[in-house]
């Protein structure tokens, strides 16, 4: 749809001027290696590796004991990094263990975001499509791909469960979504607890929906980086063919600072989805339980409380 | 589904690619940056915990030393001067055993001085009184021999008077 919308726009500029940079809701391909395509986000983010394998390999040359100019500036960020780390895992063995990953997809993002911003948008080829001639600027923000965002949205997920199999155990992990242990209380528990028969499917349950969390996950973290990167990029664009000179400068240093905060964002949700699959929920539920069994209080309202607080507590974290 | 596929031009192709970019860029900065610096990182904050250790001890050591030093030194001049009053004590009892040594002896010399002196005068004395008796036994005699007349006898007998 957004498609259509923005090849019609294109096709009246088109009309005027020969030539147009439509904004597409997706990165362009420039160049197709077999059945590969080359896209201009995908170009993007080569660059972004390598500025990134630059500075590192460059720092790696310069680091010395008596820190100096650029190491000043990576030990102050990787301290201050660390520390808030620190605020969301509350254990530094944690905060050093996810860390490395958070901080780099920080710099991926970061590189990613601004070489979206950065004037070289003048450089590109100029393309023959269905609807006329067509600009393709070479570089497009890799994050304002939604490819990028999946890619690394997927790999959060999918490597926050893995740490959750190193730290916690496969079968833990495993019970976080198909509850067999809750399943198997049924048969263990409901002499000394009848009510285990309505708690115990409903706990099933919410594992089966922690898989559709898993997956919202997903989508809630490639889309609000997506959404914003593209958003920022358009809103520049925009701004530029409304007047060319001065009014977009602020929204560029906006642009800027958006694309700090949502690679920010990003590496800290990371953060928390490692914290998460890492810590141990059983355990505290099962602290609970004991407590309530202490007071005798142990009715089938109470269990399921604490079962909808368990479930506030993830869709607050979703 | 498949709209948002058409839509946002999803495909696994990129999403590997993308991936594979991020395993870069993750195995670098881990390797070439972040694991070398928080070593750097780790040592210095070791090291200068260490120095701010070290240099409390060593203070901690002067101010001891210091006081030790001190103490002794206190210590030593009271030793000293129990030492030098000591001795000062000694030397005058010394002395005065000494002053009174040599008077006692000075004493008995004297004494013996005046013993000795007196047994001489006595000697003397009594040779003296043996010497005139005989001067006058011989003077008597040459008298005799010589000029025995009247007048004589009668100026002897006056000398003799005299002479007592």
């Amino acid at each position: 749809m957004a498609k259509t919308n923005t090849t019609e726009n294109s096709n009246t500029e088109t009309g005027h001027e020969e030539l147009a940079h439509e904004i597409t809701l997706f990165a362009e391909p420039i160049n197709h290696s077999k059945e590969f395509p080359i896209t201009n986000a995908l170009l993007t983010s080569w660059v972004a590796v390598l500025a990134l394998i630059v500075i590192a390999l460059f720092l790696k040359s310069k680091i010395k004991e008596i820190p100096k100019g650029i190491q000043n500036v990576f030990e102050i960020i990787i301290d201050g990094a660390l520390s808030l780390c620190d605020q969301v895992t509350g254990d530094r063995k944690l905060s050093l263990r996810i860390f490395p990953i958070a901080i780099s997809a920080f710099f991926f993002i970061l590189a990613n975001n601004w070489l979206g911003i950065m004037p070289f948008g003048g450089f590109g080829i100029i393309h023959e499509g269905e609807h006329g001639l067509s600009f393709i600027p070479f570089l497009r923000g890799g994050t304002a791909d939604i490819n990028t965002t999946i890619a690394l949205s997927i790999m959060g997920v999918v490597g926050a469960n893995i740490f959750g199999i190193f730290s916690l155990g496969f079968w833990k992990v495993l019970n976080k979504y198909v509850n067999l242990k809750a399943l198997g209380d049924i048969f263990r528990k409901v002499r000394k607890d009848p009510t285990v028969i309505i708690v115990a499917p409903i706990t099933f349950f919410i594992g089966l929906i922690e898989i559709i969390g898993e997956f919202a996950k997903i989508a809630s973290l490639s889309f609000r980086l997506f959404g914003n990167v593209f958003a920022g990029e358009v809103l520049l664009v925009s701004m530029t063919a409304l007047v060319a000179y001065v009014v977009p400068i602020p929204f560029l240093f906006l642009e800027i600072l958006v694309g700090v905060i949502q690679a920010l964002i990003f590496s800290i949700l990371l953060v928390v989805y490692f914290t998460i699959s890492a810590s141990d929920h059983d355990h505290e539920e099962e602290h609970e339980h004991n407590e309530h069994s202490k007071n005798e209080n142990n009715t089938v309202q109470e269990n399921l409380e604490v079962l909808r607080d368990h479930g506030k507590k993830d869709a607050v974290v979703v | 589904m498949e709209s948002i596929i058409e839509t946002f031009h999803i495909d696994w192709k990129l999403i590997v690619a993308q991936i594979f970019n991020f395993a870069v860029v993750l195995t670098v900065l881990y390797f070439y940056a972040l694991k070398p610096l928080q070593k750097l990182m780790a040592e210095r904050s070791e090291k200068i915990e260490k120095g701010l250790k070290d240099a409390k001890i060593c203070e901690e050591n002067l101010a001891k030393t210091t006081k030790e030093y001190e103490e002794t030194l206190a210590k030593a001049r009271a030793e000293a001067n129990d030492f030098i009053k000591e001795s000062k004590k000694e030397a005058n009892d010394k002395k005065n055993e000494m002053l009174e040594e040599a008077k006692n002896e000075v004493k008995i010399l004297i004494d013996n001085g005046k013993k000795t002196l007196e047994a001489e005068k006595e000697k003397m004395i009594a040779e003296a009184k043996k010497e005139v008796s005989l001067v006058a036994v011989k003077m008597a005699e040459r008298l005799l021999a010589g000029k025995m007349d009247s007048s004589f006898d009668q100026r002897s007998i006056e000398d003799l008077k005299n002479i007592k």
